[in-house]
């Protein structure tokens, strides 16, 4: 259930169903699912099994691979910390625009309302000031991760047992009210109606691999730790597809919670769908379109609008949470540090890390450091993953352990797909991002700001999970 | 306007793989959970 949680984010609803329209619509379906049954599940049986044969935390269970491999497991840690720093800002802009909704206050403009919102100066050259709301807001996401982790596995159990199917209630109740609202079938027909001609770029393959590893909350130590946890008969591989299908399906379902109400706004405001482009994605989704389309419901609007965000910060929270989940765990298992000690210390660093996005230049370095992240980072971490257990250690042992718990049993050809498949899709995801940055830096921002919002954060880290691998614990001997 | 065929089809096609895939893995969760 956590598992579950952690994978189904923020991503689903506002990544999934415009990648899905810009990539052929209906016809994404399929590079969308070759990708989840040949990369996504096969990466997740991998993590699980990792994590329950090793029962430790991520660098643990790395320096159990190998010694000399620890390091990766503190890389596959630290990454969903710096992730965690800028989603819980995200997050605390929805829980402000959760109280916002109860007198709709963005009014009939969002979009300058969101900009104000944020003080936002328009360059991250100048920081401006601290949006005082956005800084609430902040507070409170930390604080909840906190108190939820605090205290270990048991309270997150309970913990996901609500906010694990309440959104996905709440995703139903405004996908019903989407679909009957007038306009709306016009916009789930351009999210459904396939171009079969787009399968033919290569560009949309690759956007289903992506696509699959960023939502599944792979290469982030999170599905090691949570496997760290299962029982020692916990069915893996089911576990796995159970998983990778939640997500998969929360995401499909979202793309018609989100096209519906694109659909009415079009008819509403007299738009095209292709004109509204990037508005149908990410922040410019959540809190420019989603909250104008919101005022123009004629009935329950402030309703629609609370329950919109409760399921996106219901959505959010898990996921924040199992991000810091992984680096605590490390610090309580290699430092015998308190579970409460490691959470807050990583709380506590998590929220003035944050601070950076909340001011009125954050919302560009926020942008900067996820695209790099996301595209760096994270994509290194898989290959480096599935390297060093593909190439570096006997993966039949751990094909051998999964089958062991499963019902359904894996056969050599999981061993194919992440000896070779897996590795050539995320070195080709690599090296298309690195060519596309050099050719075109990233959204025209001086190379200063790139370096210092994109290769620094990326570069910091890896040289951070040397260092954290070289302390040694009290009375360890190199 | 309503939705074109092939519109219907990727929705059966999603839908199937997705909710049915997942229901059919819940199903066989449950059942070896009773065992």
């Amino acid at each position: 259930m956590a598992a579950i949680g952690s994978a189904v984010g923020l991503g689903n609803v506002w990544r999934f169903p415009y990648v899905c329209y810009e990539s052929g619509g209906g016809a994404f379906l399929i590079p969308y699912f070759v990708a989840l049954f040949t990369a996504g599940i096969p990466l997740m049986i991998l993590e699980l099994s990792v994590g329950h044969w090793a029962r430790s935390s991520p660098p643990e269970a790395f320096k159990k691979i190998g010694k000399k491999w620890e390091w990766a497991g503190w890389w596959t840690v630290l990454v969903p910390f710096i992730v965690a720093s800028y989603y819980v800002v995200v997050m605390a802009w929805c829980f402000s625009y959760m109280i916002y909704s109860l007198d709709l206050r963005w009014g009939s403009n969002a979009e300058i309302f969101f900009k104000s919102f944020l003080g936002d100066t328009g360059s991250p050259l100048t920081l401006g000031g601290i949006s005082i709301p956005a800084l609430l807001g902040l507070v409170v996401i930390w604080l909840l991760i906190f108190l939820i982790l605090y205290k270990g596995v048991g309270r997150i159990g309970k913990v996901v047992a609500i906010t694990v199917p309440l959104p996905t209630i709440l995703l139903i109740i405004l996908t019903i009210r989407g679909l009957t609202l007038p306009g709306a079938i016009e916009g789930i027909s351009y999210y459904l109606t396939p171009n079969f001609s787009r399968l033919l770029d290569v560009n949309v393959w690759l956007a289903a691999y992506a696509q699959v590893f960023f939502s599944l909350s792979l290469a982030q130590g999170i599905m090691i730790t949570y496997a760290s946890f299962l029982k020692k008969k916990s069915d893996i591989t089911n576990n796995a597809i159970i998983i990778s299908l939640a997500d998969a399906g929360t995401s499909f379902l979202a793309g018609f919670t989100v096209f519906s109400v694109v659909g009415y706004l079009s008819m509403s405001q007299g738009i095209s769908i292709t004109d509204l482009g990037t508005r149908i994605a990410g922040p410019n989704l959540t809190f420019i379109t989603y909250p104008t389309a919101i005022s123009l419901l004629p009935v329950a609007a402030t309703f629609f609008g609370m329950i919109f965000y409760i399921a996106l910060l219901t959505f959010g929270i898990d996921s924040a949470f199992s991000m810091i989940e992984p680096i605590s765990s490390s610090l309580h298992g290699k430092w015998k540090m308190s579970k409460a000690k490691a959470t807050a210390i990583m709380c506590t660093l998590g929220f003035f890390a944050s601070l950076i996005f909340v001011t009125g230049g954050g919302l560009h370095w926020l942008d900067i450091v996820d695209h790099f992240v996301a595209n760096f980072g994270l994509v290194m971490i898989g290959l480096v993953e599935a390297l060093i257990l593909g190439w570096m250690y006997k993966l039949s042992k751990l094909r051998e352990h999964a089958n062991k718990t499963s019902e359904v049993s894996i056969g050599r050809w999981w061993d194919f797909l992440i000896k070779f498949v897996i590795p050539i899709i995320l070195f080709l995801l690599l090296a298309i991002a690195i060519v596309n940055n050099i050719t075109d830096p990233y959204l025209g921002y001086p190379w200063w700001v790139i370096v210092l919002g994109g290769i620094l954060p990326c570069l910091v880290i890896f040289l951070l999970s040397f260092v954290l691998m070289k302390i040694k614990r009290r009375g360890e001997v190199a | 306007m309503g939705l074109s065929l092939s519109a219907i089809g990727m929705l059966i096609f999603g839908s199937v793989v997705l909710y049915g895939g997942l229901a059919y893995f819940l199903y066989r969760a449950l059942k070896s959970m009773k065992k």
